[in-house]
């Protein structure tokens, strides 16, 4: 398995994301709040003439929002036909790695529990494996709770 | 995008068939009519679908469905003391849970509504259940068209700015306007216009916005809502009116059930399309659903004063009336292949799943490829009805407005505004019961000349279209019925035949070429007398 990932920081802790997932990483600009949703959704940005909903992802696992919300960096993604931007606190590197990924060791935090699913080495480090669907989904949930 | 709610369709049709209509004598015993109801409705509201499935079954029961999530686990009895009606209703959301007694083939697995309502919100869609226990359940979808272009207004409130539709809109005033008065009790505000009173809130207040001090004054925008019983909302200001291009919101904004989509306008900025109707909601102002109470007792009112009323197809015959048939008797309307009627005699037939099954207005011709036809049964008899359309379903009188019985005619009645002659269903039968179709049960059909190529290109394929069983030359096996029925023409194949006749006592049809015999004693049929030829076969094999 030589897959390519993608590695970033979100919310202090290091993440993977399959690069099939990934549409793009752009710096945010503006982003129009939505009233009346949780801290989890920032609002809408445009992008080229396309609507992104700007997932706060670090609120999801922290459950506040973000001190900052422009000017920071979003992975793009394409979820059930409709687009997102999932924020994170920085990006890395684009790489692969040959032994693909591990199983989890250890416990989650509760918080990241229904994101995590993985574990992949690199630089001597392990990054948490997420899938970007998820926090879509999970972020559903956290808003029915 | 819309194809994805194929899957949810379905499976809600399934469940209002096996768990939500009751069986016959469930129905009976509560005064309901024996066949139950299913509609299913779809419609354009602005930028959405809006599909509604309901029945008349016995709805949700929210008791049991709280008992099964205690029974597994899910819930503890506190906190289901705790729950709301609607907190109850949305248990059926949850996997694994159902109240059916038994899984059958169509459904009861418990793993269905769950799915329907991820399928539905991926698309950016909503489901909604309205539940009347004993009377019925009224599952509404809606679901985003991917691009429409509309008017709509552009609002500001709490400092951002929206877009409502502008056929949502009644009228806008501002709060200063002479024939407008706004008064507060106990919380609630009401906006009392030219003399009529309206819910009002104020938009902030619904998205939980602040509201921030303005010079001018507020306008109020009195807006329908999903009852169609508008609603005063007030806003900072009515900002401009424009063409909007709306595209469909992501699932997670959608599911708030306050916006119907979003728009991207000129200056770049993404602004949200607000739903009239979901805001009523959301503000939970009581006038929607007082109305609705009212008009479910008006409508119970009626349906007591009134005349007993039955389901009836509404259809347009070949001949081009429009009559109306008691639905109970259709057990399914079909497109069917010209090819497959025919006559035998001065009874018209038509051949379906492998039996010959008679056509009771005694149509067999058609000008065109496919006919609709009415699959109709009395208990035990099935009979045919071909029609030029299948118009609607539609509440008829049980006993017709104008009683005269007439052929297969009961009367006349009158729905909405139009004369509709009505069928009687028993003359329709009666029609039938000297009619004997037999197919020739073991009677085969043995063509002599089975090199001759007018037996082969011409004979054979009409008797096989009618039905029969079509065997060319003698059985190899040389056994013959003495339902058989062989059919040759005059020379060497007629003096076998004779033989083979005698032996076996099977009946022999001898086929002549010219249309005229060749004297008064020539018992041979015109190969081409159609009439005569299928007489001859069917009586041979009665």
């Amino acid at each position: 398995m030589n897959r390519l990932y993608l590695f970033a920081t979100l919310a202090g802790t290091r993440i993977a994301v399959e690069t099939d997932e990934v549409e793009a990483v752009v710096k945010l600009t503006e982003i129009s709040p939505v009233p009346g949703m949780g801290a989890h959704v920032a609002g809408l940005s445009a992008l080229r003439s396309r609507v992104l909903t700007i997932i706060d992802t670090a609120a999801l696992i922290q459950g506040m929002a973000s001190p900052t919300r422009d000017a920071g960096l979003a992975i793009i993604a394409n979820i059930a036909g409709h687009s997102y931007g999932l924020m994170v606190d920085s990006v890395s590197d684009i790489c692969r790695v040959p032994e693909g990924e591990l199983p989890l060791r250890g416990q989650l935090d509760r918080a990241w529990a229904p994101y995590g699913r993985a574990i992949v080495e690199q630089d001597g480090h392990p990054w948490l494996l997420v899938s970007l669907a998820s926090f879509i989904d999970g972020g559903g949930q956290a808003q029915a709770a | 995008m819309v194809e994805m709610v194929v899957d949810p369709l379905t499976h809600i049709v399934r469940n209002a068939i096996d768990h939500g209509i009751e069986s016959p004598e469930q129905r009976r015993a509560v005064g309901k009519p024996e066949a139950g109801a299913l509609r299913v409705e779809a419609r354009q509201s602005g930028n959405q679908i809006v599909i509604t499935i309901s029945d008349d079954g016995a709805g949700i029961d929210t008791a049991r469905l709280v008992d099964k999530a205690i029974g597994a686990g899910r819930l503890t009895a506190e906190a289901a003391a705790r729950m709301t009606e609607a907190d109850k209703l949305d248990l059926i959301f949850h996997a694994g849970l159902s109240t059916a007694d038994q899984v059958t083939s169509i459904s009861g697995r418990g793993v269905g509504m769950d799915v329907v309502r991820a399928n539905v919100e991926r698309i950016g869609g909503v489901i909604a259940l309205d539940n009347h226990p004993g009377q019925g359940l009224c599952i509404t979808l809606r679901v985003p068209l991917t691009l429409t272009i509309i008017p709509g207004l552009v609002v500001r409130a709490g400092g951002l700015h929206f877009a409502i539709p502008r056929a949502a809109v009644v009228e806008i005033l501002h709060d200063n306007n002479a024939m407008l008065q706004i008064s507060c009790i106990g919380g609630a505000q009401i906006a009392t216009i030219r003399g009529v009173r309206h819910s009002m809130i104020e938009l902030e207040d619904v998205l939980g916005m602040d509201r921030p001090a303005q010079a001018g004054p507020r306008a109020i925008m009195v807006v329908r809502s999903g009852s169609g019983v508008p609603y005063a909302m007030g806003v900072a200001a009515v900002d401009n009116h424009e063409e909007l291009v709306i595209r469909p919101a992501s699932p997670l904004i959608m599911a708030t059930g306050v916006y119907a989509g979003m728009t991207l306008p000129d200056n770049g900025k993404p602004m949200l399309l607000l739903d009239a109707a979901g805001i009523a909601s959301a503000a939970q102002l009581p006038t929607i659903l007082d109305d609705q109470a009212a008009r479910r007792t008006e409508e119970q009112a009626d349906a007591q004063a009134g005349v007993e009323m039955v389901a009836a197809l509404r259809f347009e015959e070949m001949t081009g009336e429009k009559r109306l048939l008691k639905l109970a008797l259709i057990d399914r309307v079909e497109d069917i292949d010209v090819g497959l009627f025919g006559r035998s005699g001065d009874q018209a037939y038509v051949r379906l799943d492998g039996r010959l099954i008679p056509v009771v207005n005694g149509l067999s011709q058609f000008d065109r490829a496919k006919v609709s036809a009415l699959r109709l049964r009395d208990g035990t008899q099935e009979a045919c009805y071909p029609v030029a359309a299948v118009l609607d379903i539609v509440q008829m009188p049980l006993v017709p407005d104008m009683v005269a019985m007439h052929g297969i005619l009961s009367g006349v009645a009158v729905i909405e505004g139009e004369h509709l002659e009505v069928i009687n269903p028993f003359a329709l039968f009666a029609s039938l019961s000297g009619y004997d179709m037999v197919e020739g049960q073991g009677g085969r059909c043995l063509l002599a000349d089975a090199e001759d190529g007018w037996t082969r290109e011409i004979l054979a394929p009409l008797l096989r279209q009618v039905g029969h069983d079509v065997v060319l030359g003698l059985p190899e096996d040389g056994v013959i019925d003495p339902r058989d029925v062989l059919l040759c023409h005059d020379g060497e194949g007629s003096k076998v035949a004779g033989i083979m006749a005698e032996m076996t006592g099977c009946r022999v049809v001898q086929l002549r070429a010219s249309p005229r015999a060749a004297g008064p004693r020539d018992a041979s049929i015109y190969r081409y007398d159609q009439d005569a030829l299928m007489a001859a076969i069917t009586a041979g094999q009665g």
